[in-house]
């Protein structure tokens, strides 16, 4: 296959998308139909490359900075992930975006993500990936934008969060271009022991982190998940943005640095890792909205993925892998569902959804399927990844595992109550008149719902496919995995989805609503002071970071105004007096004249003599 | 044409030709402004033919003897070049955009008069090889700027042109005094002879700091910079040319003419100019996020970003002297297509207090996206031109050892993405005050200008090669010569 097959998948959407951008469209059919079939055209061929290997690579700038591409396993592997989400979710938006206003900026900056983000993906070059990755932020910030008239307050904080943290990679991929001298990632190998390196590993961490939308970086997902069109939240937070963010983080972890379990960067993943699971799956825990719930959980999960790969050890490396791409695939199907929802009924608020199985049996099912997934209910596919990460934390320390079994109890007990609070209990007001959705959006949830079962069931063809290879091109010998989670583990979280229902179970005997399941938790004394603050964004870094800068903002003007004041106050009085003084010596007085030049003329005199 | 002759004419024309604007103008304003445009892209067109030669490794040089040693030499090398095209290039699209937007005011012929002898004399400044030919062209610009910032009469304008003469030209007369200093001790104002004659006894720390000053001055560096917002009175053209792409440019221009390619500014300098840099770069970008004013925030945003091509040139290695030439280029364009979008609200809504201003992206969905386009530059979010520029500034210093310096202006890039995302929220998305304030787009011609520099800032950023390895093959000419 010839290497400039390569470019196809980033140049094809690329340029459909800049063409796309400028037609503004009534119904957006042609755009949506162009959408897919660039979409379409993506997976076909990055199938057709899948299982081969190339590498493609033109000098295009001095220092170290060429257009290398390379496809190998785990490129590949991405590569078809995201052009099989990217066509799922643009014949789903087909359908949900259908007369909504600004359709031809909504589908060219959908374009304009799949090519980069293959480009991000494909890169042999760490430059030429921060190109494409930090360019992402061009149509991120355009598609949150044009939600409504006020999103663009959502779509800047998403840019200015992301954009600093794209910042801390382009000083962690400066920093190993100053120690290796390339930009080659297949050729870059740093060691973590100099403080140098263990600085870049960190800064280029940020990146990855920030692009999963792992805890603090998060804190625009739910905001966005307000302010930005459904299929928005799907392709990037749910889907790309995982992908993308866990494969980099990947290839830190394995390739760049060869991160090793003894060394105190993987401890600190995984501690990132448990406190990302925590603190989000508690936020989830308790939101009232179908969409801003899934965000949470879309930034809890990372925890999982991050706290894998962080273990080190094979085991845990491939199962934060497998739990990403089961993650992607439950995930933009919980997304999907919502936004079903929100199309036949008009609103997401959990209070006043409900009863809705009846009259959405597909979706319902969809749905059922992937929150038993991402709740890690065996046999749907995120209960292997999770036993797989569950048994390289155990391999690391009982206390990581304990955080991750903690999560998964509230994760379950989140997913009970808004199941139970949108497609069982009674019927809320104006919801008889909800229709299934339309099929365009049905093929999208079965098909994500399908994979759902087919990975977990089958799940040794995933494993010896898609994430073995990866990893082995890495040097990391899987070893023996498949299914193979221990008696223990397997009890352990059994006990832990027990306890979820029986949770959810008392909760719902209190107050007979399931929406309001898990107000006790809500409410326990200490929590509720916690979630209170969090709620009114005591802990947004966004906020407080903004406090923050407008303080030392005003701080730094007061020092731009005292240097303006010596130009401008200062010199002018300092002349007045002098010239004052000067003038004074104009007396009119001839004597003291002739004195004065006779001094200046001694003065000269005296000067030149020496 | 012979090299010589190019070289000769990317210089004598528009100097020459900028006294033959008020008596066309008598005749007509249509020819006078065709002229002055052609006045300028002469320099353009002739350092344009000059590249194959500059390419080659060569240098053209042409002089006059004068007596003192004040001779009139010029010499084209990769780095003057680069920084001429770049100027007059820029030059060229502020001169079209100020056909309209200058038509409804007074004192037209003064205006080209001006604006074509500051291209002249910015192309001596490029073009000289010697320091006093450096200075006369260097007051010259300042002459010129002086009268551009007071092209509106009214007495507060005027007085802010003054502040900004009398900065700069205090500037330079500090300036002149190390100039002074350092032909004494070279013997000659040569820049050739003075590269020989220093490589072995660097000059003092003193005449060093003169120039300096005389550099931070011109270039609006703390803690000479507060002229720069203040003359913002000017005409949104001038503000473009001065501010942005061209005279705060000279000054970072004269220090990678003088410190780079002839003498070494010394240990303390070589410390101090980028903890100046970051000071200037850091108070600057805090009062872009406090002021209100359009044209005061991207004022102090060239502040801000003039630190970083400090930054690369005291770096000392290739890759961060390339990168900040490559930011002289990539900043001129997008700040240019800024300012210029900055005058077309303003002579529009009349209004420039970002408080008092909203929603404009609906009425004026052009100038919005030229803007948020060039500002992308700024902020240096690819694929634009200003994020190599900014990656290889900052990469450079990091290789240069400066690990500290690097992490604090990648800290201050970070501050341009929120300064300028405020702005461009105040001015196009906010809901609008008023709705008097929804004005329709500027004349074709201003809209086109802008959409050019856009449309460059894109290019900048995919064929960045083509500036990068000339800026790279001028660097390498420059570098070489210096040890």
């Amino acid at each position: 296959m010839s290497e400039l097959n390569l470019v196809l998948p980033i140049a094809v959407p690329i340029i459909a998308g800049i063409l796309v951008l400028p037609f503004r469209a009534a119904r957006g059919t042609v755009h949506a139909i162009i959408t897919f079939a660039v979409a379409a055209f993506t997976l076909a061929l990055s199938l057709a490359l899948f299982g081969s290997e190339a590498a493609l690579s033109v000098p295009w700038a001095p220092f170290g900075l060429d257009f290398s591409l390379r496809l190998y396993s785990f490129s590949a592997f991405i590569l078809v992930a995201a052009a099989g989400f990217g066509t799922l979710i643009s014949l789903y938006a087909a359908a949900f975006m259908r007369g909504k206003e600004k359709q031809n900026q909504f589908y060219g900056y959908f374009l304009l993500t799949m090519g980069l983000v293959n480009g991000a993906v494909l890169s042999d070059n760490l430059l030429l990936m921060l190109f494409f990755w930090e360019g992402l932020l061009v149509p991120l910030y355009g598609m949150i934008a044009i939600g409504s008239e006020k999103s663009y307050r959502t779509a800047t904080k998403a840019l200015i969060i992301v954009g600093a943290s794209d910042l801390c990679m382009m000083l962690g991929i400066a920093m190993v271009y100053s120690i290796t001298g390339t930009l080659t990632i297949s050729k870059v190998s740093v060691a973590t022991g100099s403080a140098l390196g263990s600085a870049a590993f960190i800064l280029m961490a940020i990146g990855a982190f920030s692009k999963a939308g792992s805890i603090p970086f998060h804190s625009w997902i739910p905001d966005a998940a307000r302010a930005a069109a459904l299929p928005f939240m799907a392709i990037l937070p749910a889907s790309l943005e995982k992908l993308l963010g866990i494969y980099f983080l990947s290839r830190i972890c394995l390739d760049l640095f060869a991160l090793t379990p003894d060394s105190w960067l993987s401890v600190l993943l995984m501690a990132l890792g448990c406190v990302t699971i925590i603190i989000a799956v508690l936020m989830a825990l308790i939101q009232k909205e179908y969409k801003r719930l899934l965000s949470y959980h879309a930034i809890s999960q990372v925890g999982y993925m991050v706290l894998g790969i962080g273990t080190a050890v094979p085991i845990g490396i491939m199962g934060g892998i497998f739990h990403m791409i089961n993650h992607a695939i439950y995930k933009s199907c919980l997304f999907l569902t919502g936004g079903a929802v929100e199309h036949r009924a008009g609103t997401t608020q959990l209070e006043k959804l409900g009863g809705l199985r009846a009259a959405m049996p597909v979706t319902c099912i969809c749905f059922l399927v992937a929150a038993a997934s991402i709740s890690g209910v065996p046999p749907f596919n995120g209960f292997f990844s999770k036993e797989m990460v569950y048994a390289g934390a155990l391999e690391r320390g009982p206390v990581f595992y304990i955080f991750a079994v903690i999560g998964s109890f509230f994760t379950a007990a989140s997913f009970l109550k808004l199941g139970h609070a949108v497609y069982f209990d009674r019927k809320g007001d104006g919801m008889e008149r909800v229709r299934e959705a339309s099929p365009a959006m049905l093929i999208p949830m079965v098909a994500l719902a399908l994979l759902c079962v087919v990975f977990g069931v089958w799940n040794a063809w995933p494993l010896d496919t898609l994430i073995a290879p990866s990893i082995a091109a890495s040097g990391v010998t899987p070893g023996e995995t498949h299914g193979g989670a221990s008696v223990f583990l397997v009890v352990m979280t059994c006990v832990a989805l027990g306890g979820a229902i029986l949770n959810h179970l008392s909760g719902y005997h209190i107050t007979r609503r399931g929406f309001t399941a898990v107000d006790h938790i809500h409410e326990t004394p200490g929590l509720s002071w916690a979630y209170e603050r969090a709620e009114n964004r005591y802990n947004d870094i966004y906020d407080l970071g903004k406090r923050a800068l407008v303080f030392c903002a005003r701080l730094l003007m007061k020092v731009d105004r005292a240097v303006d004041w010596v130009f401008e106050r200062l010199a002018v009085a300092a002349a007045y007096a002098t010239t004052a003084r000067l003038r004074a010596l104009q007396t009119g007085n001839y004597s003291l004249y002739i004195v004065l030049c006779l001094a200046g003329a001694a003065a000269v005199v005296a000067y030149l003599v020496q | 044409m012979d090299n010589e002759c190019l070289l000769a004419c990317a210089v004598g024309v528009p100097v020459a030709g900028a006294f033959l604007m008020p008596l066309v103008g008598r005749a007509s304003k249509t020819v006078r402004n065709l002229l002055s445009l052609i006045l300028i892209t002469v320099p353009l067109g002739a350092s344009i033919a000059l590249i194959p030669t500059v390419l080659a490794g060569k240098t053209v040089y042409i002089s006059a003897a004068m007596p003192l040693g004040f001779n009139i030499s010029l010499a084209a090398d990769g780095l003057a070049v680069f920084m001429a095209i770049v100027s007059s290039f820029i030059s060229a699209v502020i001169a079209l955009y100020s056909f309209d937007y200058i038509d409804h005011y007074e004192n037209q012929d003064e205006y080209y008069l001006m604006i074509v002898l500051f291209l002249g004399s910015m192309m001596g400044i490029c073009y000289s090889a010697n320091l006093i030919p450096l200075y006369i062209f260097w007051e010259l610009t300042a002459l010129s700027s002086w009268r551009l910032i007071g092209f509106f009469r009214e007495e507060h304008f005027v007085k802010r042109a003054d502040k900004a003469f009398l900065t700069t030209v205090f500037g330079a007369l500090l300036m002149l005094l190390g100039f002074i200093m350092i032909g004494q001790q070279a013997g000659s104002f040569e820049l050739a002879v003075i590269r020989d004659k220093l490589a072995a006894e660097p000059v003092s720390a003193v005449a060093a700091g003169l120039v300096i000053a005389g550099i931070l001055a011109k270039s609006a560096t703390l803690p000479f910079h507060t002229w720069l917002p203040d003359a913002g009175v000017a005409p949104s053209p001038v503000t473009a040319l001065l501010h942005a792409a061209v005279l705060v440019k000279i000054g970072v221009y004269a220090y990678a003419r003088i410190f780079v390619a002839t003498i070494a500014a010394g240990a303390f300098w070589d410390q101090a100019i980028p903890a100046i840099a970051l000071a200037s770069t850091l108070v600057s970008a805090g009062a872009a996020l406090v002021e209100t004013d359009i044209k005061r925030i991207i004022a102090y945003s060239t502040v801000s970003q003039i630190g970083f091509i400090f930054l690369g040139l005291s770096s000392g290695t290739e890759l961060g002297v390339t990168g900040a030439l490559l930011f002289i280029l990539m900043h001129g364009i997008a700040k240019a297509g800024l300012f210029l979008s900055a005058g077309i609200i303003e002579q529009k809504t009349h209004v420039r207090d970002i408080t008092k201003l909203g929603g404009l992206v609906k009425t004026m969905p052009v100038t919005a996206v030229s803007f948020l386009l060039c500002a992308f530059s700024v902020m240096g979010i690819p694929p634009f031109g200003g994020f190599f520029s900014k990656y290889m500034v900052i990469t450079g210093a990091l290789s240069g050892g400066r690990t500290a310096l690097a992490i604090a202006f990648a800290a201050c890039g970070f501050l341009t993405i929120v300064y300028l995302f405020r702005l461009f929220n105040a001015v196009f998305l906010k809901e609008a005050p008023s709705q008097e304030i929804l004005v329709k787009e500027g004349s074709h011609t201003m809209v086109f200008s802008i959409a050019m520099l856009a449309v460059l800032s894109v290019a900048g950023g995919l064929l960045v090669s083509y500036p990068a390895e000339f800026g790279l093959e001028a660097v390498k000419q420059i570098m070489g010569l210096v040890k």
